[in-house]
């Protein structure tokens, strides 16, 4: 398949298509390589015995490496293979792929599948509207707790719309696993989240609880309806509900500090607004999502006195705060909050405010945020996205700042002796960073850097201490009263 | 780098200027060099007043020490009015004022003991008493841990020996410039400004080597395995890790200091040059941490509380500390103390004596100074610019109860005592002059 694009690398829009096929087959390879070099990881990581601090952590460390070398091999090899079959991978990235292992050690638990990188590889029953939910949720299109949850129910009723029972089984049966199916290349995408699987628990059961006899056309009409209903009950009517509740909670003169951007705080902002109330408010945004930037830019269309900054002004944002309200990606069962990392910095400044007053933190959260996991720190239950999104891009070049004369002859020279390879996408990384030493991130190459690892955790746990209440569809409630509403949620 | 060193201002291109240029060409420039900020760093703010200030008394053809205050007070005004915020300056130019006193008492003092009249240094150890220690052990080697204070009663021998070679130790200064009052020794009243400026130079030792100072304490206080998490580019701190990894193994969480020091940071961890020439000293060109196979783990500075609970100790470097034991360090340091405070974790400061300022806060919101906001929203967003109020606080006041211990040139202190280093250093009737 790959042989014409040797023969006629000159023509472009033949050299595009294949470039494609070519990347498809590359993330093939590379996951390959991924997977051999996890299993190679898991069987070190078994290998050892009892990671304790000491020389548990030599034990990981010599097993990491190993792992790595694993890799290397593994991806070497494919490598060879795609070259025997006529891709003109290049050779010299083969060398450069990292021999160590990048896993910070302590989160060592948490680096399972990395991310899907294409769609390349999911099973042909995915539906469409998930494999485009799936990339849109890796890439943060669709980002946030409730977004996800009601994205990911919207896309299971197209799949329950164009689902026909196969012969010999009944639907009650066989779609809870096609919807497996569904779920599971979501999870490759990116970790669900609790209220994610919160709504599939509830459409699961429903499911099940579907009767055989019932004709194929009419359960899907209920199961439709049924996922309408759990959006417009568990989410969008919650939401007005907390918003309306939680904006009561606001008064003339506040000065309201907000972490990210939480949907359900802009919500309550907006109807705070709506209904007249002179208020100040306060963003804290935070490296690599900058969520809140999307929050201010909302707040101050509706014509409200915005301040923006950065995790580094917490305590100057702080300091005239009247009330902070955060959102949440969850609220576990011991009362704690998890939510975008530096929500916990954000509720701590607020508790322990040099002036000795406290500042009320008040939690918006909808009940199908609410889990019956607990968790004491931040370590053992977290995501790692890709440790990348911290590298700063740079702006694309300047109009005046013409690529380098030398460098472009240098990069041509390059690109001849590999072979007229069209496209360099996977070399341009490395290659603008040799070429531009002083324009690059000093970051750029940090995976060929020995002993430098980065860490790009997405939650963080707040101690229940740190909050005061939680507005809730069903009331304001301190956060020990998680576990009972949670219970009560779920017993319905 | 010198090319980038001449066509930006900065300290390299001031202390350049300074043997050349006028005096009073060379203060304006360097008050502009601080109102424009191209001076910020507090060490090259107290380099650049202590040559400034060696440069001005070496000017002043006077030996009355009244009028050396009067011209180093309104100096120091001036510069102050440039950069109130920058306390190094003021500290410096107090220690200055308080070379001048001591010399001028002692000179009082001995024109009744003629006898002792012919040591330099010695009459000024009561006060300054690391200063001489200081400047010993520069001379001999570098790696040298100072002497502590207590016992600095510095009549030894090293005393005897330095004394034949007071000008190595300031090699290409513009002191040289002005030899006329080297050895006023034999003259029954001495040549203030002499010995002034031999202080001085002192200082300027003291600055340049308070970082491998301060490093030779880090065995004293980092264990091996341990998890250190440090934030921003300090080279005290970087400088003082590296010591303890030469010897030790440990792990580094890096905070990244976003929006105003992170691409230092970036630099610092990784191991690239920045292009920023100001930090570009000597002392800048050092391996990074994980060339001695430390491992370092670069996180944004939301991950901070998430981490804590992991972290042993918490080191910070810090633009200045106050009287109180607080601190005026980079923006986020007081949340990574207040996080490290609720976990338990000691906070230790690495900063040196001159950062140490005799300015007792009252007003904390004085202190702070606010950067550029378009680190914080770039251009372009440009929509959000004009109706948004951008901050970017580019420092924070830790109060001191957040710090568990400083470590200076001096050794480790805890911060209920900096007020008694205070008083070693500055005098009453300097501190507002």
């Amino acid at each position: 398949m790959s042989a014409p694009a040797d023969k006629k690398p000159a023509a472009d829009p033949a050299a595009e298509k294949l470039s494609g096929a070519e990347l498809k087959k590359k993330a093939k390879a590379e996951k390959a390589a991924r997977r051999a070099r996890e299993r190679a990881d898991r069987d070190a990581a078994g290998g050892t015995p009892g990671p304790k601090d000491g020389a548990g952590k030599k034990g990981a460390g010599a097993g990491g490496a190993a792992g790595g070398k694993d890799a290397g091999a593994g991806g070497q090899k494919g490598q060879r293979q795609q070259q025997r079959r006529g891709s003109t991978q290049g050779g010299p990235e083969a060398k450069k792929r990292p021999v160590e292992n990048k896993n910070v050690a302590v989160f060592g638990h948490l680096y399972g599948q990395p991310r899907r990188t294409s769609v390349a590889g999911a099973g042909k029953e995915v539906h469409p509207a998930v494999l485009a939910l799936g990339l849109q949720m890796r890439d943060y299109v669709v980002c946030g707790s409730s977004a996800r949850c009601v994205a990911t129910l919207l896309a299971f009723k197209r799949v329950i719309e164009a689902y026909t029972t196969p012969l010999g089984t009944s639907l009650s049966r066989h779609l809870t696993t096609h919807l497996s199916h569904q779920i599971t290349y979501l999870s490759t995408c990116r970790p669900l989240s609790i209220s994610q699987g919160n709504a599939i628990r509830a459409l699961k059961l429903e499911i099940a609880s579907i009767d055989p006899s019932v004709p194929e056309a009419e359960a899907k009409a209920a199961l439709s309806e049924f996922i309408d209903s759990f959006i417009r009950e568990k989410i969008t009517v919650a939401d007005q509900v907390i918003a309306g509740s939680a904006a009561q909670k606001i008064q003339d003169g506040d000065v309201i500090v907000t972490y990210a951007g939480s949907s359900l705080v802009k919500q309550t902002l907006l109807a705070a607004a709506r209904e007249g109330k002179r208020f100040r408010v306060s963003v804290i945004d935070s490296r690599p999502l900058f969520e809140g930037k999307n929050l201010a830019r909302t707040l101050v269309a509706a014509g409200l006195d915005v301040q923006y900054t950065l995790v580094h002004g917490i305590s100057h944002a702080i300091k005239d705060a009247t009330k902070v309200f955060l959102g949440a990606h969850a609220m576990t069962s011991n009362g704690r909050l998890y939510s975008r990392v530096g929500t916990a910095l954000v509720a701590m400044s607020a508790k322990e405010r040099a002036g000795g007053v406290e500042v009320p933190v008040i939690v918006c959260c909808e009940t199908v945020k609410f889990t019956d996991r607990v968790a004491l720190d931040s370590i053992v239950v977290n995501e790692l996205a890709d440790a990348d999104e911290l590298v700063e891009v740079q702006a694309p070049q300047q109009l005046t700042g013409l690529p380098d004369p030398a460098a472009a002859a240098a990069a041509a020279e390059q690109e001849t002796k590999k072979g007229g390879k069209p496209n360099q996408t996977a070399h341009s990384g490395q290659s603008a960073a040799a070429e531009f030493p002083t324009d690059a991130s000093p970051l750029a190459n940090w995976k060929e850097t020995p002993n430098l690892q980065l860490l790009n955790i997405m939650y963080d746990v707040t101690p229940a201490q740190y909050v005061d209440m939680v507005v809730t569809e069903m009331g304001s409630l301190p956060p020990s009263a998680v576990p009972i509403v949670h219970r009560m949620s779920t017993n319905m | 780098m010198p090319s980038t060193a001449a066509l930006t201002p900065g300290l390299s291109s001031f202390l350049k200027s300074l043997k050349t240029n006028p005096i009073d060409t060379s203060i304006d420039n360097l008050i502009s060099l601080l109102k424009r900020r191209q001076i910020r760093h507090s060490r090259s703010c107290a380099t650049a007043t202590a040559y400034l200030l060696l440069r001005v008394i070496s000017a002043c053809r006077t030996s009355d020490a009244g009028k050396l205050i009067e011209r180093v007070q309104s100096v120091g005004r001036r510069l102050i009015a440039a950069q109130p915020r920058e306390m190094v300056v003021g500290n410096i130019v107090r220690r200055v004022l308080g070379l001048i006193r001591d010399e001028a008492e002692d000179d009082r003092e001995g024109d009744f003991t003629l006898s002792e009249a012919g040591s330099e240094s010695q009459p000024q150890t009561p006060r300054a008493t690391d200063d001489p220690s200081v400047h010993e052990g520069s001379d001999r080697s570098l790696s040298r841990p100072p002497f502590p204070t207590i016992n600095t009663t510095p009549i030894s021998m090293f005393n005897l020996l330095s004394h034949p070679e007071p000008q190595p130790s300031l090699p290409g200064t513009p002191v040289s410039a002005s030899p006329s009052g080297r050895f006023p020794s034999y003259t029954p009243t001495k040549d203030i400004r002499a010995e002034v400026l031999d202080g001085i130079g002192e200082i300027i030792d003291e600055l340049g080597q308070v970082d491998d100072q301060i490093a030779a304490y880090a065995l004293d206080h980092i264990h091996s395995n341990e998890i250190i998490l440090t934030h921003t580019s300090s080279t005290t701190v970087q400088r003082f890790l590296l010591k303890a990894a030469a010897k030790r193994k440990f792990t580094v969480i890096h905070a990244e200091s976003y929006p105003n020091n992170h691409e230092a940071t970036h630099a610092t961890v990784s191991g690239k040059e920045t292009g920023d020439d100001e930090i570009m000293s000597t002392e800048s060109f050092q391996k990074p941490l994980i060339a001695l196979g430390i491992t370092v783990i670069l996180i944004p500075d939301s991950a901070v509380f998430a981490l804590m609970s992991r972290v042993n100790k918490v080191i910070l470097g810090t633009h200045s500390v106050l009287a109180n034991g607080g601190l005026v360090a980079a923006a986020g340091t007081r949340v990574i103390a207040r996080a490290a405070k609720l976990h338990q974790t000691p906070v230790v400061v690495a900063s040196g004596v001159y950062k140490l300022s005799p300015v007792y806060p009252f007003d904390f919101e004085s202190l702070i100074e606010y950067g550029d906001a378009s680190k914080v929203i770039p251009y372009e967003d440009g929509d959000l610019v004009d109706q948004l109020d951008v901050q970017n606080p580019l420092y924070d006041y830790v109060p001191a109860e957040l710090v568990d211990l400083y470590i200076t040139n001096l050794g480790g202190h805890a911060p209920s005592y900096l007020y008694r280093i205070v008083s070693d250093h500055y005098r009453k009737e300097d501190i507002s002059f």
